[in-house]
């Protein structure tokens, strides 16, 4: 059951085609699990259809119907399509799929970042920039208490933590701000595998949690 | 030369043409993914290609681009009409689609961040409701068809938040200097905004 859904503006920012790359996938991890909210972002696809719909028709230059004519008969066959394989990657714990929408990155294996805590760089295609992280960590770990300089995105994989506001399970989607001071702790159970995007860098309480988060670059 | 550009004329004034109905433009898809129909697909040009260019331009790209994004959109809708799926949606909504990830695709080809490895861009996708029921495929549809309405029914100032949203790179600058609202309230007038226009569209439910 999930019960954290990205929010009406983030949807309508993906079905508008101006999320980030980063951002994107993230929300796109989202919607593999949830068919709420595929239904949510079709309704706003729809709405752009409407607004096409209703658009002032521009006038087409001169030979445009025939150079559409031209390139339908160079019958250059549709690329084909269909599921990607997914590139290597790290692996996730037992019975855990890997999410479809991360097959096009390139992703580094799970690396140290402190007791019980492994993290994964997420290389996103057209936005290598973009900080995209998988996270692995322990049950009953937190990760240090921090706030944030933008938007951080989070898609819990498999297991959940708490941070204080409410508990996010498997399949649950948040977004936090720059407002959100939180410590996520990871509930007794399960290990916890999330796919975070950090915005813009993150402001840990801790020196030592600072180092650390500029060294994996956080 | 005559024919030829009275031709033309047919297409460039296809504003003033009457528009044609769900069922007739079901028809036209049906018969390019059958029968590869080029006469269907002329009547499918005639109608979207200009309205694919004014809202391309609409949302900022200029004149050539936007020109150029249409023809695009119509070959891909030449090339993948089999895969479009009326149950699944409406035509305006799967060119909307097409054209929306042409463009993006074009301008990271222009701001030169595309990654050629990974240059698969999935232009003809209709993933939102990839796993619905049938139940709420027809649902989807239904609400679909009422969602022209519903957007005349939207108050203006509504409706401009709405429109703005699709067509500003940075709306919600726009919308605050448009409203003359301050940029921190955008996001809950955007938000009333999608409410208002679920409460329409619930309305129009049978």
């Amino acid at each position: 059951m999930i019960h954290h859904h990205p929010d009406d503006e983030l949807l309508l920012s993906l079905a508008a085609g101006r999320l980030a790359p980063g951002q994107a996938l993230v929300v796109g991890t989202h919607l593999e699990g949830c068919a709420q909210c595929r239904s949510r972002l079709h309704e706003f696809q729809a709405l752009g259809g409407a607004l096409l719909e209703q658009a002032e028709p521009a006038a087409l230059e001169a030979g445009a119907w025939e150079r559409t004519l031209q390139r339908i008969d160079r019958a250059d066959p549709a690329p084909a399509r269909g599921g990607q394989a997914a590139s290597p990657h790290p692996p996730m714990p037992d019975g855990i799929a890997w999410p479809a929408s991360l097959n096009r990155c390139r992703v580094s294996g799970w690396r140290w970042m402190g007791p019980g805590m492994r993290y994964a760089r997420v290389v996103v295609p057209h936005d290598p920039e973009a900080s995209l992280y998988l996270l692995r960590i322990g049950e009953g770990r937190s990760l240090p208490r921090h706030t944030h300089n933008g938007i951080e995105l989070t898609q819990v994989l498999c297991g959940a933590f708490d941070d204080g506001r409410s508990t996010f399970g498997p399949g649950d989607f948040d977004a936090a701000d720059e407002s959100v001071h939180h410590q996520p702790v990871v509930t007794p159970g399960a290990t916890c595998v999330c796919l975070a995007y950090v915005g813009a860098s993150l402001r840990f309480d801790g020196r030592i949690a600072s180092v650390i988060g500029g060294w994996i670059g956080m | 030369m005559l024919l030829l550009f009275g031709h033309v004329a047919a297409v460039t004034s296809a504003g003033n043409r009457r528009m044609p109905t769900d069922d007739q433009i079901h028809a036209w898809m049906q018969a390019v993914a059958d029968a590869s129909d080029r006469p269907a697909f002329a009547a499918l040009f005639r109608h979207f290609a200009p309205r694919i260019k004014g809202f391309l331009q609409r949302g900022g790209l200029d004149e050539a681009l936007a020109e150029e994004l249409a023809q695009e959109t119509m070959v891909a809708l030449w090339r993948r009409a089999a895969s479009f799926d009326p149950s699944r949606g409406q035509v305006s909504t799967w060119l909307y689609t097409i054209a929306r990830n042409l463009r993006i695709d074009r301008q990271r080809r222009l701001a030169g961040v595309i990654d050629e490895r990974l240059d698969d861009w999935d232009a003809e996708q209709q993933p939102a409701d990839a796993h619905l029921s049938p139940d709420e495929l027809l649902h989807v549809a239904q609400r679909e068809r009422s969602l022209h309405r519903a957007l005349a029914q939207l108050p203006p100032e509504q409706a401009l938040v709405l429109r703005l949203s699709f067509f500003e790179e940075h709306p919600h600058s726009r919308i605050a200097s448009d409203l003359g609202i301050p940029v921190g309230t955008v996001k809950s007038r955007i938000r009333l905004a999608v409410a208002q226009l679920r409460r329409i569209l619930k309305e129009h439910q049978p």
